[in-house]
């Protein structure tokens, strides 16, 4: 970059400034990433969720940080330490509620950043890269929100944890040593308590941090997607800033970053409403049942893991087990979380986006979006949500309406990746315009 | 457009799950509930649970100085609330010793600091209105609510003594002619009853037939307390009130502060939304 004229050391009034551009590339680097980095003009509503995943992190680092000043992550002190924070602490109760509220917008946010990705076909060529990185994101936020679950310490922290851990005891031969492994413990206790906390406040942070650098790197070169599918890179050249610069790409600052602050307003918001108002959010974000002290000789009567969890909850619950083993749930779990890296390979349509696709492509998607719904609805409940079937039912494995229901919406969700190769390319797809559609 | 269809069709999915939704007995939960802001009535419920849950349950996440959030002072914290300790800083320990609580009751009494989270106040407020005088029972009372819990009806000064009242309703071929209408006169009656109601439905086998029973269950007075009933529905009331500030202190200037971010917030998005429109206004 050092001798184009725009980067020439030396050519700002204010000398600080250059005196930092002749040993760093700082103006080269807002450039290329912001005030140079040229992004399609037709980003929509679902354009949003990127940055706000990126507000929401440094929320929970910045909260994070300031609960950690007076948490203990002892078994005897930590349900305490949390009650100490939410009283005695001055503001105590903001932190903790901006952090336990941030968990679950997280993973709104990046749910609707997924969906976009999905949508728009941005995991393909040439963003499968990108895409790679966002789903190690998303892994590594799992583990973190798995992690950070167990801190608090409540009933639902404990029985939740013990159910996950179990899920790692299914797997044949290495199992119940792997779970002890994990726990540092027989059943789950001090010992996890404090392994956990280190998973959660250096370990994966770190891990989540680097992989967003990698994530946005990776996005800088290939560029950005749009709701049209189209490369802007490969389309016609010269745009009012530049003569090289794509011509239906606009600067990111200011015209992204302007409409950014308008998303983490409207956000901030909704944010607030949560946070000051429904902290709890009727006990999908803070669970009733983890105001109660974990007590390792009461399980509650009904345990279901966090909000975002659940649809793959309700997929392990779904799968039958065999011989005894609930080993092929945690395969189908496992499998039903792995295959979205597979995505920019499953899918050989000819266009990239919703838009141009046909209905083929347009029922299949539909048909994943209502069984991950219905799924994440399914994983909240007990199984016998919806009843039982009648006595005729008595030849089946079970007689739970839901658990029925939630066997065909694992095979829609499979067949939504299992089958996408042929859809994808029989789909009747329509042109794609040469220039994105409001140029 | 097609996104408002889509979302329809995920609603109408969605929506039969409430209704079918079923569970166990089904309890009706009638009562007064009190303003989280009334200062008085915070101060009527902070004594009832000193001078009666104190003795045995422990609020250990509550200091008795946070008190002074109900417009006391440390004075009358110390005169009038401050029984198990007279350092005004410690949180608010029970009476008794764990290990003979344990042996009086099968179980410690738990903790109430949060109680009211973990429960809801609506439930509180029930439990608390359910005791009825059962002799199979040790302590001599059982719980509408909470069926054979340790806890005996502490307030029963107040309520004065209270008695089960059980209605059954079985098909007999006359007055109730099938299981339908004795389902649907059970149902009537758990609706039309005017205080805590438990419906419950039993199968039993007879003479290889199965007989239905519905039955619904009411609390019903039995005899004067040192409160009539709806002096006590309200006394019940502030000390539900009361534990749900113990649950959690901050509350009522959490909802304030709220809305002043969100006032803030609401100039910011004015401001926010013109800068878009303004640097957009060139990008055609």
């Amino acid at each position: 970059m050092a001798g184009t004229p725009s980067n020439h050391p030396s050519m700002f009034k204010n000398p600080v400034l250059n005196w930092v551009n002749d040993r760093f590339p700082l103006t080269a680097l807002i450039k290329t990433s912001a005030s140079e980095y040229y992004a399609p003009k037709n980003f929509n509503f679902w354009y949003y969720f990127g940055s706000l995943a990126l507000l929401v992190l440094v929320l929970q680092i910045v909260t994070g940080i300031f609960l950690t000043m007076n948490y203990k992550p002892d078994a005897a002190y930590a349900f305490g330490s949390v009650e100490y924070i939410m009283r005695d602490v001055d503001y105590g109760w903001l932190v903790r509620y901006m952090h336990s509220t941030g968990a679950s917008a997280f993973f709104v946010v990046v749910y609707l950043h997924m969906c976009r990705g999905l949508m728009y076909g941005s995991y393909r060529k040439p963003r499968e890269l990108t895409w790679i990185f966002g789903m190690l994101i998303y892994l590594a936020l799992m583990a973190e929100a798995f992690f950070g679950y167990l801190l608090p310490w409540g009933q639902m922290s404990f029985w939740g944890a013990q159910v996950i851990v179990n899920i790692f005891s299914a797997i044949p031969f290495i199992g119940p040593d792997l779970a002890v492994w994990i726990r540092g413990d027989y059943a789950i206790g001090d010992a996890t308590l404090n392994r956990f906390f280190a998973f959660h406040v250096i370990a994966l942070p770190l891990v989540l941090l680097g992989l967003v650098v990698a994530h946005l790197i990776a996005l800088h070169e290939t560029g950005s997607n749009n709701p049209d599918g189209v490369e802007i890179n490969e389309g016609p050249k010269g745009n009012r800033w530049s003569k090289d610069a794509p011509a239906d790409g606009i600067p990111f600052h200011p015209y992204y970053t302007v409409k950014d602050i308008l998303g983490v307003v409207v956000f901030l918001m909704i944010f607030t409403a949560v946070v000051f108002f429904m902290p709890e959010m009727g006990g999908y974000f803070l669970e009733y049942n983890n105001f109660i002290p974990a007590d390792p000789l009461k399980t509650p009567p009904h345990i279901a893991p966090v909000w975002y969890f659940t649809p793959y909850y309700s997929i392990l619950r779904a799968v039958p087990p065999l011989f005894g083993s609930q080993f092929p749930g945690v395969i189908a779990m496992g499998l039903s979380v792995m295959i979205f890296f597979a995505l920019p390979w499953l899918d050989r349509g000819a266009v990239k986006s919703i838009r141009y696709r046909g209905t083929l492509y347009k029922s299949y998607f539909a048909m994943f979006l209502v069984c991950f719904v219905l799924l994440g609805y399914l994983g909240v409940n007990s199984t016998d949500v919806w009843g039982q079937f009648g006595d005729w039912s008595s030849m089946l494995d079970t007689k739970d309406r839901a658990t029925w229901v939630a066997r065909v919406c694992t095979v829609g969700y499979f067949a939504f990746f299992f089958l996408m190769p042929w859809y994808t390319k029989a789909d009747k797809t329509k042109p794609v315009p040469a220039r994105v559609t409001s140029h | 457009m097609k996104l408002r269809t889509f979302l329809a069709a995920l609603a109408l999915v969605v929506a039969p799950t409430v209704a079918l939704a079923s569970g166990g007995p089904e309890i009706k939960y009638v009562g007064v509930t009190a303003d989280r802001t009334d200062i008085a009535s915070l101060q009527r419920g902070a004594r009832l649970f000193v001078n009666y849950c104190v003795n045995c349950h422990s609020a250990q996440y509550m200091r008795y100085n946070r008190l002074k959030d109900l417009n006391l002072t440390e004075d009358q914290i110390k005169q009038n609330l401050m029984f198990t300790t007279d350092k005004i800083g410690d949180t608010m320990k029970a009476a008794i010793k764990p290990n003979d609580a344990k042996e009086w009751f099968g179980a410690v009494p738990p903790d109430l600091s949060v109680m009211a989270r973990s429960y809801t106040t609506e439930k509180l407020a029930g439990y608390l209105r359910s005791f009825y005088a059962d002799d199979n029972r040790e302590t001599g009372w059982n719980n509408l609510v909470s069926p054979n819990i340790g806890m005996p009806h502490v307030l029963n000064e107040l309520s004065g003594p209270q008695k089960l009242v059980e209605t059954v309703f079985t098909a007999d071929g006359k007055e109730i002619k099938t299981d339908h209408d004795a389902e649907a006169r059970a149902k009537a009656a758990f609706v039309a009853a005017n205080t805590m109601a438990a419906f419950e439905h039993h199968s039993e086998k007879k003479d290889g037939k199965t007989v239905n029973h519905y039955v619904v269950k009411t609390i019903a007075s039995a005899g004067p307390g040192a409160m009539t009933a709806q002096q006590y529905d309200a006394a019940v009331a502030d000390l539900v009130n009361f534990m749900d500030y113990v649950a959690e202190p901050h509350k009522a200037k959490r909802i304030q502060i709220g809305i002043i971010a969100l006032f803030l917030l609401g100039f910011l998005l004015a401001a926010a939304y013109a800068l878009k429109k303004e640097y957009w206004s060139d990008v055609h």
